[in-house]
């Protein structure tokens, strides 16, 4: 029993563990919240999209001398904007234009790192990187993930409807648009809070898995939005702490996890359809 | 309060992609009457649905409801709209009654905190549509009729004056469809405007007031005894008809010119029986 609870406690004696943990309830808590619209809405690939397309704000916001968290925002929130400009204006469907814009983004800010000598490290960016986590950056990454949760689970039944019903939504006079570029704002500030401590590639798994869990198992909207929180934060903790013990890196472990998971949802839920089927039959 | 009506001038619907999907539609639509919106696939209905509620934007013209701009109209929760089956994803995951509360959002808070009332006209819509017992399915556990029917409940639940259904009918059986026939007149008799979609011919007569024939533009619109004639289906239906016909000679051993005309698509057939027919015989080829 004294053995189980240190494997819990011994991490947090040290002060970057504490850090790591109290990150990842942040962004297991944001990412899972923005995970049920965004697999609701069918916009993985928008996560993937936005989500490789901030890297050149990082180097820009870095030469220019602002947060870093500024440059990353503005940068995501132009591949959406600049991805739905280029859809309703052209023949080109819109997972090609996406494709073209967000990998265009994403090499551009390749090269703007390999050129220009910046603090930024090319493999944090990439995968993250929990456990270097500064205090400055937690205030930054909790301020960003509770203003998102916050809209996120007030505007919920109003964000649902949107994904659910678009048109009704709006014959009951409800701002469409706003709700539309209101979600888009969403998935840029949830990806930025999360960027330190997951990377640009991981971030995007957490932004689907824990809602594609909810939504295997789920019938309602707010028991999606539960169990999707519930599988977010148990992987991320499990996570952080068998990442500490077995000297593994922390944000893919995390993503092995709720993949597991999901995995796991999958085969329940499969199985649970075969005996319904053996039963009637 | 004027009567609730719809008025379209010369609307025009071109799509992002270059599109020409309505040209130039101008009618007026009057309440305490079910108009049905009679075109094939393709013709428009759902994007002339769209244009009146605003949600794609007509490229000409005005749409005008109840005298005002559609805008402050949905603000006053006057609109109400029942999607065609496929624009809905049925492996969401809500269940009935919670898309029946969706009817009421509009007349709720900030919060969308449902209040007693948005309960009550939530039980008293299911109960209208015969869904009280289904109100914790998850949609996609629901039959076609069935799930026509949750959509209905929650036109109903918003209370809108002016209810616009797309493709009601299809994929429902035909005690489904009547029931439904039978509400819709009950909500017309409260003096409700009523459209209805459909391509489905043989029951346009059966339950509907007025007639819109449009095939990517305005073709006719008026009462059904005067607009629903053979020559003005055959116009907007063009080939797209099956068109069986069995005149005088096979029908009769007397001089009688009469002759039979089955127009049917894939549903319930419309006939017309009568002196105004062409020659050809063929096999009768609908379902029922
Ligand atoms: N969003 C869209 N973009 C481009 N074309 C569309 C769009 N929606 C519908 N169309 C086209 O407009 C025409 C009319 O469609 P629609 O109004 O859905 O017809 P109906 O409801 O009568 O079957 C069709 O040719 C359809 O392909
Ligand atoms: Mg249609």
């Amino acid at each position: 029993m004294d053995s189980l609870l240190a494997f819990f406690t011994e991490p947090l004696a040290h002060e970057f563990m504490q850090r790591a943990l109290l990150m990842s309830v942040i962004i297991a808590s944001v990412c899972s919240i923005f995970s049920c619209f965004l697999v609701l809405k069918g916009w993985s690939l928008m996560g993937d999209a936005v989500s490789h397309a901030v890297l050149p704000g990082l180097a820009l916001a870095f030469v220019a001398g602002i947060p870093l968290a500024i440059g990353a925002f503005i940068a995501g929130l132009f591949c959406a904007l600049a991805t739905g400009y280029l859809k309703e204006n052209s023949r080109v469907k819109e997972d090609a234009v996406m494709g073209i814009v967000f990998s265009g983004m994403f090499a551009l800010g390749l090269v703007l790192i390999t050129k220009i000598e910046t603090d930024v490290h090319l493999l944090h960016v990439l995968f993250g990187n929990i456990l270097g986590i500064t205090q400055r950056d937690l205030i930054e990454a909790g301020i960003i993930a509770l203003l998102c949760a916050v809209i996120m689970l007030v505007k919920r039944k109003d964000l649902m409807l949107y994904c659910f019903d678009p048109v009704h939504a709006g014959t009951i006079g409800l701002p469409v648009r706003l709700l539309h570029f209101g979600l888009l704002i969403l998935l840029a500030l949830t990806i930025v809070s999360a960027l330190k401590a997951a990377g640009i590639i991981l971030v995007v798994a957490m932004l689907i898995a824990p809602g594609a869990i909810g939504f295997l198992l789920a019938r309602s909207f707010d028991h999606m939005l539960a169990i999707a929180l519930a599988a977010s934060l148990f992987s991320c903790i499990s996570g952080t702490i068998l990442s500490y013990h077995f000297d593994t890196a922390t944000a893919p472990l995390i993503v092995v996890i709720q993949a597991f998971l999901f995995l796991l949802a999958l085969l329940g839920t499969s199985l649970g359809t075969a005996t319904r089927t053996i039963i009637k039959a | 309060m004027s009567k609730n009506s719809i008025q379209l001038e010369n609307i025009s619907v071109t799509y992002p992609n270059g599109h020409h999907a309505l040209t130039g539609v101008t009618a007026s639509i009057e309440a305490g009457s079910i108009c049905g919106l009679v075109g094939v696939n393709g013709a428009g209905k759902s994007t002339l649905f769209k244009a009146i509620m605003g949600f794609v934007k007509p490229s000409t013209g005005r749409v005008t409801i109840s005298g005002m701009a559609v805008k402050q109209a949905l603000k006053q929760n006057l609109v109400c709209y029942v999607p065609q089956t496929e624009e809905v994803d049925w492996n969401f995951p809500v269940l009935v009654e919670d898309v029946v509360m969706m009817g009421r959002y509009g007349h709720m808070g900030f919060l969308r905190h449902p209040s007693k009332a948005d309960h009550e006209a939530v039980t008293a819509a299911l109960e209208r549509t015969n869904m009280t017992e289904f109100r914790k399915r998850q949609i996609g556990e629901l039959s076609g009729g069935q799930k026509k029917r949750v959509f209905v409940a929650r036109a109903l639940a918003q209370g809108g004056q002016i209810i616009l259904l797309d493709e009601p009918f299809t994929g429902i059986d035909i005690k489904t469809e009547d029931a439904l026939i039978i509400l819709f007149r009950s909500l017309a008799a409260e003096g409700r405007l009523i459209l209805v979609s459909t391509h489905n011919l043989g029951s346009v007569p059966s339950f509907c007031d007025d007639v819109m024939l449009i095939n990517r533009t305005l073709l006719a619109h008026g009462p059904v005894e005067t607009v629903f004639t053979q020559e003005n289906l055959v116009k907007a239906f063009g080939g797209m008809l099956r068109h069986h016909q069995l005149v005088g000679a096979d029908l009769h051993d007397d001089e009688d010119k009469r002759s039979i005309t089955v127009l049917s698509d894939d549903e319930r057939p419309l006939v017309f029986y009568g002196e105004t027919g062409g020659q050809k015989i063929t096999k009768h080829g609908n379902k029922e």
